[in-house]
């Protein structure tokens, strides 16, 4: 559970206008992996807007997400030409490596796992984003070493 | 002060006039040509324009369009067709697509028919589908100030709800949105002295004169702090009767 604190310190920066509905919930996105409800509820009042009327917007951008996301979030291009390239290839691989579809969190909240359309590198298909990082034309037996490349390093004493 | 142009068209051969910037589904209504629609209200000042049932021909300088009556201004002489043959096949064609998604809509389902709407055989109805998501009820909502629904989410999964399909703190329980709504889509229960709509469970209070029923105690608080007035606790009807009362007593009394 994300604080009342934590929620204000993101909602107290911004002006209360309407406008940047949007914008605090992405910050509450990026800080916290997902938008809290009590962040909902705490934006609606600092915006004088119904929490309705966020609770819609984040449904709506798939950029927001109402349940925690993992550290780490593995995209697979699923666009047209990723897709004859064997996108589902690579969901079959990171789901033998994590054991989790599109839309799930592993266990430890370390990874989660998207579908997402055209990433505009097609001469690259197919594509798969960790964090930000493209890999290329990946191989399923590529994907362990890809994981373990993003995954939080164990600390052994 | 620019005072607007008024222009004349022929709807269906009528011949009528209207302001510039009218939309076309008011100037008809007004020369009593009815064009069907569902996702508009008179009650907003504001269309979404999504069902696409209000649709019609327009033919300027021999060029035809089809346009939503409900949203289109008219903004230059024309001829508008309602019933073209061209109208009448896509409207029935709209409103088959509709009876897909709205199965269990009596509304629905009788304007489909009444409009000769196609089986659409290959197309399967949604399972238990009433909605058809024109938004009048957010609408509805919205401009009471309550916020308690919106639509969520999108594509097939789009849907009106509270958040978090929760029963809403904000709902009053006033059912305009179920009023509003042109196909029956919003489930509530109305007993004598109780409301339940969206989750909650209300109690409606009686005029403590005349004992008729006022509405929800959350909708009629709602409303007197919204008009800077006392919770009234007695009805419009009655609080009349006092105020004419009073009147005749003061007049007496001169
Ligand atoms: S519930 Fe009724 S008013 Fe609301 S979007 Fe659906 S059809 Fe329209
Ligand atoms: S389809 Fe994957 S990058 Fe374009
Ligand atoms: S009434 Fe015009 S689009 Fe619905």
């Amino acid at each position: 559970m994300v604080s009342n604190e934590e929620v204000s310190s993101i909602i107290d920066a911004y002006p209360r206008d309407r406008r940047y509905a949007l914008a605090v919930m992405q910050d509450m996105q990026r800080t916290f992996n997902y938008v809290p409800e009590n962040g909902l509820i705490a934006t609606a009042e600092h915006l004088d807007c119904s929490v309705a009327q966020l609770y819609s917007m984040a449904t709506f951008y798939k950029a927001l997400s109402l349940k925690p996301k993992g550290k780490h979030i593995i995209k697979v291009c699923d666009g047209t030409a990723c897709h004859l390239r064997g996108a589902n290839n690579l969901v079959t691989g990171v789901k033998r490596e994590l054991g989790i579809v599109p839309g799930e969190v592993t266990a430890d909240g370390e990874f989660s796992l998207e579908l997402v359309n055209c990433l505009g590198s097609c001469a690259l298909a197919p594509v798969l984003v960790i964090d930000g990082v493209y890999h290329n034309k990946v191989k399923i037996d590529a994907i362990p070493s890809i994981l373990k490349e993003h995954a939080t390093p164990v600390v052994t004493q | 002060m620019s005072t607007a142009k008024t222009l004349s068209l022929t709807i269906d051969g009528t011949p009528c006039t209207c302001e510039s910037g009218e939309y076309l589904y008011d100037v008809a209504k007004r020369n009593g040509i009815l064009i069907p629609v569902l996702c508009r209200s008179d009650a907003f000042e504001d269309h979404r324009a999504c069902c696409r049932v209000c649709i019609v021909e327009v033919e300027i300088k021999g060029r035809r369009k089809v346009v939503t009556a409900c949203v289109y201004p008219v903004e230059q002489e024309c001829a508008v067709y309602t019933n073209s043959e061209k109208i009448v096949e896509e409207r029935a064609i709209v409103l088959a697509l509709l009876a897909k998604r709205a199965p269990e809509s009596a509304e629905i389902v009788a304007m489909a028919r009444y409009y000769k709407a196609p089986e659409l055989d290959r197309l399967v109805e949604l399972d238990g589908g009433r909605c058809i998501l024109c938004g009048r009820c957010v609408q509805a909502c919205e401009s009471l100030g309550t916020g308690a629904i919106s639509t969520i989410n999108r594509g097939t999964e789009k849907e009106v709800s509270t958040p978090y399909h929760n029963p809403s703190l904000a709902c009053v329980g006033c059912l305009s949105c179920a009023n509003v709504c042109p196909t029956g889509a919003i489930p509530f229960i109305q007993a004598p002295s109780t409301r339940s709509i969206w989750g909650r469970d209300f109690e409606v209070l009686s005029c403590e004169r005349c004992g008729a029923p006022m509405g929800t105690r959350e909708e009629i608080a709602y409303a007197a702090k919204k008009a800077g007035m006392e919770t009234p606790v007695i009805c419009d009807a009655c609080r009349k009767h006092e105020i004419a009362d009073s009147m005749m007593g003061t007049y007496r009394l001169v």
